[in-house]
């Protein structure tokens, strides 16, 4: 019944103190729920996407002799249901066309056979890029080193057997040569293995005819696979689903053991899923319970500051007879109102912060009801914990002396005098170098094993320093109000006048108030600087692997036949433009290694894209730009080459062109000049680049197959102009960042940590505002009864007001200091410790400056209203408040 | 003093505090003028009359003892004198003092009942705060507050917290704090009220010894006979009425 009345009156008479703990347990249970049901969705988008990112999901080589059908038969009850097309792979000694009065030959390459319905089953692992999709299909580059184009005709080199001639019906693209022409069967392990730079595709009757001879003469010449896509019934979760997938191939190999092998490209990709997986709970870990830590820190801050107010209640109620028990069950009635009040709002901003950022369809339902059900817990034991404990506590100390106001601790904490700040940061310091020395290797993910891994030796760098930092700030922030007296005199003299030593003595004796409120501001602060400057550097290091892939804002990528540069004047004029580039995209032979080879205007190609230092050893981007221009013979290679040729400066290098006369292959003297590991466009394996002018005096020929462009609004509208420009040339591409970045985003980036990081940032700017305001307002209103006393001593309002601005900018001003400084540095060790997520990885923090204005300006707009509120409250007339009190 | 029923002149007093309480007003000058001042709280039937119509007169010197029941109005026709509250009905005035918003800090001085001294600060500070608040020069203030602890014995407790000090030694420092920015009028509410009377007895002497030579009145609401019988004159109030002296 007591209690009844207790809750009765709790409710009816609703204290800021009260609503406040509500506030910090809505967003303990908002920020866990919606962390929760983000990674459940995107465990299952990432899988999905995965799934959806694999043109052929088995590859199964067949051995020689081999019975398709029993095979087949295998493949039913292994997978029910599958889609499978048999492909026939012939080795060719090479391809000849004759065109324009000169003959061109290829080195060795393949010739595959496929039905004529492939493509429309495994629509992604060719595009037709010029004349028929069908019959027989000559890949983009072979096209280029033989010079011809659809309806031109090219001889086929086979093994042992006389050479064939056919006619070209179209010319296409291969975006997934690697797993194409991948070698099946290879050990785990192997280097992989670089894909034919010649191609043919031929319908899959024809090639029977051309190359069942030539598998009689030579069967290590000839291969069949059965390309096959299974049923996409699998696990939500990348994990599951990758084991699943992993065994049932294992299970196949085993029935057709003997009769060929399986190239698990679908396992292969949600093995990649599979560790995306785990970088997300990762994340979470790093940027997502940072922040629960701190709403529950808040929480019990929140919590706190009704100390005088429970000291006061419990000496009355003890005074009158009340158990420990009694005392502790009319709090619980507190710690249930303050649970409920919370986990509803809780629960109802999770579910709105689900509405708005994951999109439709992809939460599960399931997951995010468990992770529901986990935060509302969370909050409940949070709402207990923070009411019961010092509570507790309280009721422990005889009635007598609780009932005296007590300024502050007498003697140090035991983790001051242990020095657990030092230890915590010592700790951080040992536990980073420890994950550097491994290499950052966080989530470990092997090929191959069912299990995965994630090395939580590395969160404890993040955590300890976080722990250490938050100490350490109290530590400095007490000493600071102690020792610096003097100093803290002189700042405050502005704000308090002649109460300036007043004001400075009293935060002194209040110091661990004082410093609570700094710690909890430096905390919220840090997380959401962490928070935001690695959110912000991950979309920048994003941003940069779409330029790179993509070359520029907008690309126009056509071929020599028909170059993109062609068209440089219209593309350049087009409106949004703000610069245009020509860039030649060729081949050149490095010894007997085919590579990719672009022709730059080195003293003008930084207008059109941004160069960055990461994609050059040794020097700055502008350095080994100017270095090129200067030496119109130099080439810039790639570090393998270097390390394969022994290159030094200056080192002379004999490259093969092809001559643009006589389509024949021609040695050109170049000098090395420097490293390039990135370029704009350029595959990940070895290229080179060179200036354009050179080759093109050298070749021929100037055309410049692709052109960048830079742009000053939205690079699709750009790319739509381009396209109505170069509409009439066959087979160009015209791509824009935007539509790069979302194809190359893993799904990682692209649902959770974006996710992730737009909850926390908007969660981080709440619990500054709650660090910076609700915790001062709260403390401020304990004190009433000082201010109701300043007033009967005949305190004006600015003078009341010079006490609580003075506490109010102490705070802030120590917490966005600290705060800015423990968000930086934990930025800092996060972007180390999650290399894995970055690709390149970043050469320095990108800040987000607007971002960290409006925090800045939500802690100062918090602190001013707790301050404002606070001075409206002490101009109460002082004898209504004393009478209150 | 010019009670509702009595009256004594006082002798002029030097000032002890570094401040400048009272204006240059002739002397005579009553401190505080009362014509049937009341004070309700409240409106209709729920209304509750603290005060009814009380008149009377403080003058320099007075040591007045304003002796009643808990709930009699004590605590409300204090905090009418020094202007903490306002009448709701008759006139209060301050002839010597100047306006109600200049009473405070310096010319009015008040010592409550419940512990008044602010908790982060030290008795010296504490002592000194009316000073400062006045706008007092920082060294003039401290010295101020110190010869205030001196006149109450208090020279030793200058730098301890309040909760480091007994109820008796509080509420010294509270009267120390009262006589350091030397004011003409000191309001004291049950300042004993929370103590035995023993304490109390030795903490109105020491109060008492130390306005020796000053030209400050005291008026302390009690309802302690032995704390009034240390007083000059003593005014009875009676369910918000104001009966008149003892002696």
């Amino acid at each position: 019944m007591t209690a009844l009345l207790w809750g009765k009156g709790l409710i009816g008479r609703l204290s800021g103190r009260l609503l406040g703990a509500m506030a910090g347990v809505a967003i303990t249970v908002a920020l866990l729920a919606s962390l929760g049901a983000f990674i459940a969705s995107g465990a299952a988008s990432m899988t999905r996407r995965a799934i959806a990112e694999v043109p052929v999901d088995w590859q199964i080589q067949l051995a020689p002799g081999a019975e398709a059908n029993a095979v087949r038969a295998a493949l039913a009850r292994t997978a029910p249901g599958a889609t499978v097309e048999s492909v026939g792979y012939a080795e060719a000694a090479g391809f000849t066309a004759g065109t324009g009065g000169t003959v061109q030959t290829t080195g060795p390459g393949k010739v595959l056979g496929i039905r004529p319905g492939y493509r429309t089953r495994f629509p992604a692992e060719i595009r037709p890029l010029i004349g028929v999709p069908e019959g027989v299909l000559l890949a983009q580059q072979t096209a280029a080193n033989l010079h011809v184009t659809a309806g031109d005709r090219v001889t086929i080199r086979r093994v042992g057997l006389p050479p064939v001639a056919v006619r070209v019906d179209g010319i296409v693209d291969l975006p997934f040569a690697d797993s194409l022409f991948q070698a099946v069967g290879a050990p785990s392990g192997a280097a992989p293995q670089a894909p034919p730079d010649n191609v043919m595709l031929l319908p899959l009757d024809r090639w029977h005819g051309l190359f069942d001879p030539q598998a009689a003469l030579r069967p290590d010449s000839v291969r069949m696979q059965l390309h096959v896509r299974v049923p996409h019934t699998l696990p939500a979760d990348p994990a599951q689903a990758y084991t699943e997938v992993w065994r049932s191939a294992h299970h196949l190999e085993a029935l057709i053991a003997g009769s060929g092998v399986v190239a698990n490209n679908l396992a292969a990709r949600l093995l990649g899923a599979r560790g995306d997986a785990l970088y997300a709970d990762v994340l979470f870990v790093f940027l997502g319970l940072p922040g629960v830590t701190l709403a529950i820190l808040l929480t019990f801050a929140v919590a706190a500051s009704g100390t005088d107010r429970r000291r006061r209640e419990q000496a009355l109620l003890r005074i009158r007879g009340a158990s420990t028990g009694q005392l502790l069950r009319l709090e619980s009635v507190e710690a249930l109102i303050v649970g409920i009040g919370g986990i509803a709002p809780g629960i109802g901003m999770a579910i709105l912060a689900g509405r708005i950022v994951v999109p439709a369809g992809d939460s599960p339902k399931g997951p995010a009801a468990v992770w529901m059900a986990v935060a509302a817990s969370a909050g409940l034991a949070v709402a207990i914990a923070s009411v019961l404990y010092p509570a507790w506590a309280q009721a422990r100390r005889s009635p007598w002396i609780a009932a005296r106001a007590m300024v502050g601790p007498r003697g140090a904490p035991l983790w001051q005098r242990v020095y657990l700040d030092a230890i915590s940061l010592g700790a951080a310091a040992a536990a980073f170098w420890m994950t550097a020395r491994s290499g950052y290797q966080v989530v470990l993910a092997p090929e191959g094993i069912a299990q995965s891994s994630v090395s939580y030796l590395a969160f404890l760098a993040p955590i300890c320093l976080w722990i250490g930092a938050g100490l350490l700030a109290a530590r400095l922030a007490e000493r600071a109000l102690v020792r610096g007296q003097w100093m803290l005199d002189r700042l405050l003299r502005p704000l308090a006048g002649r109460l300036a030593r007043i004001v400075a003595a009293s935060m002194g004796r209040r110091r661990s108030l004082i410093a609570r409120g700094i710690v909890l501001v430096a905390v919220a602060l840090s997380f959401a600087v962490s928070t935001a400057v690695f959110n912000t550097t991950y979309n920048a290091q994003a941003r940069i692997d779409a330029e790179l892939t993509n070359g520029a804002d907008v690309t126009v990528t056509g071929s020599t036949t028909s170059p993109a540069g062609s068209r440089l004047a219209e593309l350049r004029a087009l409106p949004g433009v703000l610069a245009a580039q020509p860039m030649q995209h060729r081949f050149a032979y490095v010894g007997n290694d085919l590579q990719d080879l672009y022709g730059i205007d080195p003293a003008h190609l930084a207008e059109a894209v941004r160069m960055s230092d990461a994609y050059f050893a040794g020097g700055h981007a502008r350095d080994m730009l100017a270095a090129l221009a200067a030496q119109p013979e130099g080439v810039l290679v790639s570090e393998e080459t270097v390390r394969d040729y022994q290159l030094k400066p200056g080192d002379r290098i004999n490259l093969r062109l092809q001559s643009a006369r006589d389509h024949q292959y021609h040695v050109v003297p170049f000098h090395f000049v420097g490293v390039v590991r990135e370029f704009p466009t350029a595959p990940k394996d070895s290229f080179l680049v060179a200036d354009a002018a050179y080759i093109a005096r050298q070749t021929g020929t100037s055309a410049a197959e692709v052109v960048l462009l830079r742009t000053r609004g939205s690079p699709a509208e750009v790319a739509a102009h381009a396209r109505a420009v170069v509409r009439a040339l066959p087979g160009i591409r015209v791509t824009d960042i935007g539509s790069t970045q979302r194809a190359l985003d893993s799904t990682l980036t692209a649902i959770d940590l974006h996710g992730l990081t737009a909850q926390e940032l908007t969660f981080a700017v709440l619990l500054v505002a709650g660090a910076a305001g609700l915790v001062l307002a709260l403390e401020l209103a304990e004190r009433r009864r000082t201010f109701a006393i300043l007033s009967a001593l005949g305190a004006t309002d600015a003078q009341r007001a010079s006490f609580l601005w003075s506490e109010g900018l102490v705070i802030l001003t120590g917490g966005i200091l600290i705060g800015t400084a423990t968000g930086f540095a934990v930025a800092r060790m996060l972007v180390a410790l999650l290399t894995g997520v970055f690709d390149p990885p970043p050469q320095s923090l990108a800040v987000p400056w607007v971002y960290l204005t409006v925090l800045a300006a939500a802690a100062i707009a918090a602190t001013a209203a707790a301050v404002l509120g606070a001075q409206t409250a002490s101009r109460r007339p002082p004898v209504d408040a004393l009478r209150d009190l | 003093m010019t009670g509702p029923y009595g009256s004594r002149t006082p002798e002029p007093r030097a000032t002890l505090g570094a401040g400048n309480p009272a204006p240059e007003k002739p002397p005579g000058l009553a401190l505080v003028t009362a014509h049937g001042v009341g004070r309700r709280y409240g409106r209709g039937a729920s209304a509750v009359v603290a005060l009814a119509s009380a008149t009377c007169t403080v003058a320099p010197g007075d040591r007045i003892a304003l002796m009643g029941p808990s709930g009699s109005g004590k605590s409300t026709l204090l905090y009418l004198m020094g202007g903490l509250e306002t009448p709701t009905s008759g006139e209060i005035s301050w002839p010597a003092l100047g306006a109600r918003d200049t009473l405070r800090p310096g010319r009015v001085a008040f010592v409550f009942q419940m512990p008044s001294l602010l908790p982060p600060l030290s008795v010296v500070e504490n002592a000194e705060l009316p000073l400062l608040l006045q706008g007092s020069d920082v060294a003039a203030a401290r010295r101020s507050a110190l010869v205030a602890l001196e006149r109450m014995n208090l020279a030793g407790l200058a730098d301890k917290l309040p909760e480091e000090l007994s109820g008796g030694q509080a509420q010294r420092v509270a009267m120390a704090r009262a006589l350091a920015a030397g004011p003409a009028l000191i309001l004291a509410d049950e300042p004993t009220g929370q103590l035995d009377h023993r304490t109390a007895g030795h903490v109105l002497d020491v109060a008492c010894e130390a306005l020796k030579g000053t030209p400050a009145a005291l008026v302390i609401a009690t309802h302690d006979p032995v704390v009034a019988a240390r007083m000059d004159v003593v005014w009875r109030i009676h369910h918000g009425v104001l009966q008149g002296p003892s002696r």
